[in-house]
């Protein structure tokens, strides 16, 4: 592969782990949602890097409008989720998800 | 070259601060930023549709939702993060990109180069009819998705 697609990894890489480290450290509902966004921004530079190192970038393009299509609804769906949990607690701390049982 | 780097600094960079900044409005604009950034990079690899929905999609109607989201649930209660993690944090991060750094300094032209055959004909013609059958799941997901976002705000029964 070319030494672009090198620098597509690496900086694919760095979003991800960015992403994953938030969704261990972090209590807040939203921020951990901003946690998922940044890995999913990861993924799509991935695709297009690889796409772009292959000369195909169309079919790689193709995937990543599908995939930000995709990540609309997953938003909606989300934020959606989180403020029906926010009526229920009055909090966005993950923590207190814990405490409703029964 | 130079210039497509700075634009990828600047992604991972607002990317962190969406994370590690502590007022919501702001992490939310942060992350804005680099969807912006990020479609400014598709644009310049030759991607403009990517690049417009990047734009478009990403940093316009999800960061409307995420404001709109942190208006709905404005607390006067903040949700305590322990101390630890604002130093353990970027420490961790640092040392994974350095990791980063040597992992793709080791690989570099060791993976070899994928089979590719040649790409003809313009997006539309990739998009629909090389990509036909999953274009149909797509839809079926939006329509999931608008049906659970009406289940969830559905108006409550006098017998609930």
């Amino acid at each position: 592969m070319t030494n672009t697609w090198y620098l597509y990894v690496f900086f694919a890489a760095a979003l991800v782990g960015a992403g994953l480290l938030g969704l261990l450290a972090k209590k807040n509902l939203i921020k951990l949602f901003i946690a998922i966004e940044v890995i999913g921004k990861g993924v799509s530079l991935m695709l297009l890097g690889t796409g772009f190192a292959k000369a195909s970038i169309l079919t790689a393009q193709a995937l990543v409008i599908t995939y930000i299509v995709i990540e609309v609804s997953l938003v909606a769906t989300a934020l959606a989720l989180i403020i029906n949990i926010y009526r229920h607690t009055r909090s966005l701390d993950v923590r207190r998800l814990a405490k409703l049982k029964g | 070259m130079i210039v497509q780097t700075a634009l990828l600094i600047g992604v991972v960079i607002f990317s962190v601060l969406a994370i590690v900044l502590k007022d919501l409005l702001k992490s939310a604009i942060a992350l804005a930023v680099a969807s912006l950034l990020l479609g400014i990079i598709f644009f310049r690899m030759n991607a403009p549709y990517a690049g417009v929905f990047e734009i478009s999609v990403v940093a316009g109607l999800i960061t409307v939702l995420f404001v709109l989201t942190i208006a709905l649930t404005k607390t006067d209660e903040e949700v305590r993060e322990s101390r630890l993690v604002n130093w353990v944090f970027p420490l961790v991060f640092i040392a994974f990109i350095v990791i980063d750094a040597l992992v793709m300094k080791g690989l570099l032209g060791k993976v070899p180069a994928l089979a590719s055959g040649a790409e003809s004909g313009t997006f539309g013609e990739v998009l629909w009819r090389s990509r036909t059958y999953d274009l149909v799941g797509q839809i079926a997901v939006i329509l999931a998705g608008v049906f659970s976002v009406l289940a969830l705000f559905r108006k409550r029964e006098k017998n609930d």
